[in-house]
């Protein structure tokens, strides 16, 4: 009887230790996420015309910059949720100047992956995103966070 | 036998003469050195023996020296054959301004390097412009005077007695580049020709690219005007590191796959990317 009791007991324990762990573990996922997003969207928001320069100046002098408008944008991921990186967009001027995010959109399939990269004109990655017309993606920005 | 050779010899040794004089005549000596003015080392692109573009600024991950060597060759390369002085042009590019010669980009002037001049980009690719048609012995087009001269921009394009580490010849700058630069700082670029980037066709094509973990295929949905899009081949992906903090992977739609010259499609853009994993190593 009491060995029965002392193994429950410790049964008990190891249950709680475990789901303490997990419970750990699953708030610092969160919390790094949290930092994650936050820390792109300071970036983003800090260095958005110097990354845009630094991008035009090198294409530049490869003469392949582009004739057109730009304008560096964070990225939002649409289901994942939060900044997950910036873009920058081409096009023209009136146009780019409407884009307030890139909304990505990705997908698995075997051992590929495809991402939309949809300018649009808000900054929310919630329904179908408003795609700013005769915009595109000319460039990825990944952030070492 | 010996009358048979001279009549070859003689036509073909004058037109080895006409060969080089005529390279002579057109092609002037282009070269770049390095340099250092107002105590901060700097880097000079030459004509024959005058200063035409002073280089001041670090840009896309080249130092000064190596902007100049690349500005240098696409000068020799414009220069090659005979230009006049409407061949010779200041304008727009994205986010700055450029000198062109026969329509090729010679250099781009983009805010960091027109603020070390103490200029505009608009200004300071003028002042650039009218520097090598000066050198080459051209007159740069009369423009109306600007209200807002760009303070010291044109002093330090003339090369003065300053400390010179690289080769080539020492230098006296020209003098009327200075009153060309304060006359040309305020007169509109030509506007070139706007692309169109709306995107009423798209299509998939491959993405090459030489910098990524393990072998992936590549592929992109590009998007323009039909027209545009048709000439698209491939996407070139150029791998940029932006200081410590992000790594940046630019798409280009170019017409021919090439990891030597980027032939950039405009009015084109990405609007989506995919890859297939097939080696990991």
């Amino acid at each position: 009887m009491t060995r029965v009791r002392l193994i429950a007991v410790i049964l008990v324990l190891v249950g709680l230790l475990g789901f303490g762990r997990a419970a750990t573990k699953a708030y610092a996922i969160d919390l790094g996420d949290i930092l994650k997003v936050g820390g792109v969207a300071f970036l983003v928001s800090q260095y958005d015309d110097q990354i845009d320069s630094f991008i035009t100046s090198a294409l530049g002098e490869r003469e392949a910059a582009a004739q057109g408008a730009t304008k560096v944008v964070p990225i939002l991921s649409l289901g994942g949720g939060g900044y997950v990186g910036a873009a920058q967009v081409v096009g023209n001027p009136e146009n780019v100047q409407r884009v307030k995010a890139v909304i990505q959109v990705e997908g698995r399939f075997g051992s590929g992956r495809a991402q939309l990269l949809v300018p649009a004109t808000t900054d929310k990655a919630t329904g179908s995103p408003d795609r700013a017309k005769g915009v595109g993606v000319s460039a990825v920005v990944e952030f070492r966070i | 036998m010996g009358k048979r050779l001279k009549v070859p010899l003689a036509v073909g040794l004058g037109l080895l003469a006409a060969l080089v004089a005529a390279t002579a005549l057109s092609s002037a000596a282009v070269s770049f050195r390095s340099a250092e003015r107002d105590g901060a080392r700097v880097a000079e692109v030459l004509i024959e023996d005058r200063v035409v573009i002073v280089v001041r600024t670090s840009a896309g991950g080249y130092t000064p020296l190596e902007r100049a060597e690349i500005v240098a060759n696409r000068l020799r390369g414009a220069l090659s054959e005979e230009v006049t002085a409407e061949d010779v042009q200041a304008g727009p590019v994205a986010s700055g301004h450029g000198v062109f010669v026969a329509n090729r980009l010679i250099v781009a002037v983009y805010e960091p390097e027109a603020e070390a001049h103490g200029a505009t980009p608009d200004a300071l690719a003028k002042l650039w412009r009218d520097n090598i048609l000066l050198a080459l012995g051209l007159m740069p087009p009369e423009e109306e005077p600007a209200e807002e001269s760009p303070a010291g921009a044109a002093p330090a394009e003339d090369a003065g007695p300053q400390e010179q580490t690289g080769s080539g010849p020492q230098v006296e700058g020209p003098p009327a580049a200075q009153e060309t630069a304060l006359a040309t700082a305020a007169a509109a670029p030509p506007e070139p020709k706007a692309p169109d980037w709306t995107g009423t066709a798209q299509k998939w094509v491959p993405i090459f690219s030489l910098e990524r973990e393990g072998v992936r295929i590549g592929f992109a949905q590009v998007a323009g005007p039909t027209g545009q899009v048709e000439k698209v081949k491939g996407v070139a992906q150029l791998r940029l590191d932006f200081r410590k903090i992000g790594r940046i992977y630019a798409y280009i739609p170019v017409s021919t796959i090439s990891v030597t010259k980027l032939d950039r499609v405009q009015g084109v853009s990405v609007w989506a990317l995919a890859d297939v994993k097939v080696l990991n190593f």
